[in-house]
């Protein structure tokens, strides 16, 4: 590691930096899929996470599953099988919250 | 003094480092301070978003640093700028004369910067005229994206050509062939200007095929459509974690990565206090920071077009399940 910069970081994907210790990474797994299918639900989508398998399992309305290593992948999968890329400032989303 | 040499020029010696936002500044010159290369130099940092991380980071290494936040040095900042300089120069003028005087001044600008107006507001300023010389302007550009910004971007194409020396980053992301072809089609932008690479900060291989044809990149008319980019600040407040706000930052960027240009921002997380850099769709992994950069956490500086400002908070509470 060089000490100036301090590279190399945290490895994986930038989103799973946020938990350390087995329990809390667990604990974000399983609170990141019921985020994930409050978006992805309305667009016929769902994911699961057991909390075991390695990955996020994303499973189409077709009942399809693909797992895929982490959310930049839900995203592009979701992309490729909806043919649209889910926009969080989406009016929906941003009618939702108001 | 006849018989006597020319006085050398006592002047300040001034390094403009420029370039876009996200072409790796902060750094590059975090390492650059590691290893000596400026000396003895005072270091101003610049950023147009009024929520300033990159002092965090170099403040270890610098002699001296100041802290421009809130204006971009070029336009809205300038004033803040010049003031600056001056205090510089006249507390250097009253250094005793058998002390080491201060030599050096590196400016990093934000990434919204034009060098060369800069270079030139300094110029115009009939104090500073006098007491500091422009060494040489650096313009730093991520290699991966700067065809990208030079063909979307009129002030990337204003960088390069402002530049004295141009250092490729992120040279490690990018195949060979395509380095050339970036290569190449900077040194037709500014032909003048040394190009070399970096990894990381660290000065890396540089061989580029002599061969190799330039992209071509649009003219500059054809830029002028694009409505300006800005900075807006988020503040997250407590309902929001980490979950929702990596799911919802990686739906937002997979989504409008061509118009968010960078994410920049330090968020509290119980693994600590994680630094976010994003530029475009790629984020970097977070490095955590010391509990000095608490007093700047859970803000979030988001540089971009084609949204407006209110919405990014409005989607995220949607997203953060605090509804529900």
């Amino acid at each position: 590691m060089c000490s100036a910069c301090g590279f190399p970081t945290r490895p994986g994907h930038w989103t799973d930096a946020g938990a350390n210790t087995a329990g809390d990474r667990l604990q974000l797994k399983f609170r990141r899929a019921r985020i994930l299918n409050k978006i992805l639900n309305s667009y016929g989508l769902a994911v699961h996470d057991d909390g075991r398998t390695p990955g996020i399992q994303l499973r189409s309305f077709t009942g399809r599953t693909v797992i895929v290593p982490d959310l930049e992948a839900v995203w592009s999968e979701a992309e490729a099988q909806t043919g649209t890329a889910l926009d969080p400032l989406d009016a929906r989303f941003l009618r939702a919250a108001a | 003094m006849p018989g006597q040499d020319a006085p050398t020029d006592t002047r300040l010696r001034l390094t403009i480092l420029g370039g876009y936002l996200g072409s790796g500044k902060t750094t590059w010159l975090r390492h650059q301070l590691y290893e000596g290369r400026f000396g003895r130099a005072h270091i101003l940092v610049n950023e147009a978003a009024e929520t300033p991380v990159d002092d965090t980071l170099l403040q270890q290494h610098a002699s001296g640093l100041t802290l421009l936040a809130g204006g971009c040095a070029c336009c809205a900042g300038q004033g803040d700028l010049l003031g600056a300089l001056r205090q510089i120069c006249n507390e250097r003028s009253q250094t005793d004369s058998g002390k080491a005087r201060l030599e050096h001044i590196v400016l990093e600008t934000s990434g919204l910067a034009d060098p060369a107006a800069i270079a030139t507001a300094i110029q115009a300023d009939p104090m500073l005229v006098y007491h500091i010389l422009l060494d040489e302007i650096i313009v730093l550009a991520d290699s991966v994206n700067i065809i990208q910004q030079l063909g979307t971007e009129r002030l990337g194409r204003a960088q390069i050509e402002a530049a004295d020396r141009i250092i490729l980053t992120k040279v490690d992301a990018q195949l060979p062939s395509a380095f050339s072809a970036v290569h190449a089609t900077l040194k037709r932008l500014n032909p003048g200007a040394a190009i070399s690479a970096a990894i990381r900060g660290g000065a890396a291989k540089s061989e580029p095929d002599p061969t190799a044809a330039p992209i071509d990149i649009p003219a500059l008319a054809e830029l002028s459509r694009l409505p300006a980019i800005e900075p807006t600040r988020l503040k997250i407040d407590a309902s929001v974690d980490w979950a929702a706000f990596s799911v919802w930052l990686s739906a937002l960027l997979h989504a409008r990565g061509h118009d968010i240009v960078r994410v920049k921002g330090v968020f509290d997380t119980s693994v600590g206090f994680l630094l976010l850099q994003g530029v475009r769709n790629s984020v970097q992994a977070p490095e955590i920071l010391p509990p000095s950069a608490t007093r700047r956490a859970n803000e979030i500086v988001f540089i971009g077009r084609n949204f407006a400002k209110e919405d990014l908070g409005k989607s995220l509470s949607y997203f953060s399940l605090s509804g529900g």
